[in-house]
């Protein structure tokens, strides 16, 4: 998925520095490393692959356009995308304009859970948790994440109390972050 | 965890995008002054972005691909100056530039005010030059009207005899003559003056035909600094000549 590098935000950081100096083989290269993150987000959130090659499209046209979006000095690219992507493909579900502008999402992602060699364990150590966790705290994760429903939609989809929804969703994002950074 | 536990949740919430109403406004409010919770966010959007990775596996068709490298070939964009590079120098001159344009704009202001008080003088002279120039256009009118009487005042009881009067500046080259009472002239004739200089030949100084005997001439400029030993008058063509053709009628002095 990801290619093996001893540092991958330095690598980040130079092909971001490439494109912003207009190198279209660097957008080609940034484009082979992340357009499966971005791509299977969307289609998990829009369920169409049609709509997500669109989101695919426009998530990579912006960083060409606007490279300066992305600060490499203030978080991960592939955590950054990923978030990006969930974000610009709940807001085509919902068919509403974006809610937030994409250079004030930081994502903190530690550079090792990406690296090639240990990128497949890590999707691993993901699935584990996520397997582990109980189905009403998986759902109300994934409801919020890959569906966009605010807590209060969940709590009156499921029944259960908003501050119980409140405490699973962070018990579940705890839940992937210790899962991956034991 | 080092957060603020009333907000723990909602950060939660709101790095998924959970988060609505008035909960979610009083989350980026605190955000806005709490570097540590700014932070928990980064990280909780970290582990969102775990969740998201969780979905890999299907990789995009290869027509999007040549779909994005189409698009991007086809949309050239300037490349932009950096400005982390740039940045330091780029503020020094900009300051630079803003003190220069506050000296421009002092100097300007001495400058205007300068002009007005010139604008002033200027006014006050034009006024004053206005008068004079009024003054000399009436005295020239007076001279040169074709009804203007004039009168010969002598002693006794003797008869007007032909008179010209010459006032000449010899600095500005100016020259006014008046004269009177001079005969009819022959039909085609006409009196020319002459300034005679002190050496050379005479100098034409204007034709004229009297009205009723008398004329006036106001010849602005001569040749400057010409010396007169007199003044005479000729009878020339009407056209008038460039030397005297005929022995002068008057011949003045100096008085």
């Amino acid at each position: 998925m990801l290619r093996a590098a001893s540092d991958v935000a330095s690598a980040d950081a130079s092909l971001v520095a490439a494109i912003r100096n207009g190198d279209e083989a660097a957008m080609a290269q940034l484009y082979d490393r992340y357009s499966g993150v971005v791509y299977s987000v969307a289609l998990r959130v829009l369920g169409d692959t049609g709509a997500a090659e669109d989101i695919l499209q426009e998530v990579f046209m912006q960083i060409w356009r606007s490279p300066d979006v992305f600060d490499a000095s203030r978080g991960s690219l592939a955590g950054w995308l990923a978030v990006i992507a969930r974000n610009r493909a709940i807001d085509s579900l919902r068919k509403r304009r974006p809610e937030a502008e994409i250079t004030e999402v930081i994502v903190s992602v530690e550079p090792d859970l990406v690296r090639g060699v240990e990128w497949g364990r890590t999707i691993e150590k993901i699935r584990g948790a996520l397997g582990s966790m109980l189905p009403p705290q998986r759902s109300a994760l994934e409801m919020s994440f890959f569906e966009g429903l605010t807590h209060s939609e969940i709590a009156a989809k499921t029944g259960e109390p908003l501050g119980t929804i409140k405490t699973r969703i962070r018990a579940g994002l705890l839940a992937l972050r210790k899962a991956c950074n034991p | 965890m080092s957060v603020h536990e009333q907000f723990a949740d909602d950060l939660a919430l709101y790095a998924t995008g959970a988060l609505q109403g008035s909960e979610r406004v009083a989350v980026e409010t605190h955000l806005r002054e709490c570097a540590q919770c700014r932070s928990e966010l980064e990280r909780l959007r970290g582990d969102a972005a775990l969740l998201a990775f969780s979905t890999s596996g299907p990789r995009p068709p290869s027509r999007s691909r040549e779909r994005l490298l189409s698009a991007i070939a086809r949309e050239t964009r300037s490349v932009p100056v950096s400005r982390s590079k740039w940045g330091p120098w780029w503020s020094t001159l900009e300051w630079a530039a803003a003190a220069a344009l506050l000296v421009v704009v002092f100097l300007l202001l001495h400058q205007n005010r300068l002009l007005r008080t010139r604008i002033g003088d200027l006014e006050a002279g034009s006024t004053e030059q206005q008068q004079q120039l009024q003054q000399a256009k009436q005295l020239l009118a007076t001279l040169t009207a074709p009804d203007a009487a004039r009168y010969v005042l002598v002693a006794g009881n003797k008869p007007p005899q032909p008179q010209g009067k010459a006032i000449y500046v010899a600095s500005s080259g100016t020259l006014v003559f008046l004269a009177s009472n001079l005969p009819d002239l022959p039909p085609q004739k006409a009196y020319e003056l002459w300034l005679i200089p002190t050496t050379g030949s005479p100098i034409p100084a204007g034709v004229f035909k009297p009205s009723q005997g008398s004329a006036a001439i106001i010849k602005p400029p001569l040749p400057l600094g010409v010396e007169a030993k007199t003044f005479a008058i000729t009878v020339e063509p009407e056209a008038g000549s460039p030397a005297p053709t005929s022995q002068p009628i008057m011949v003045g002095t100096r008085g």
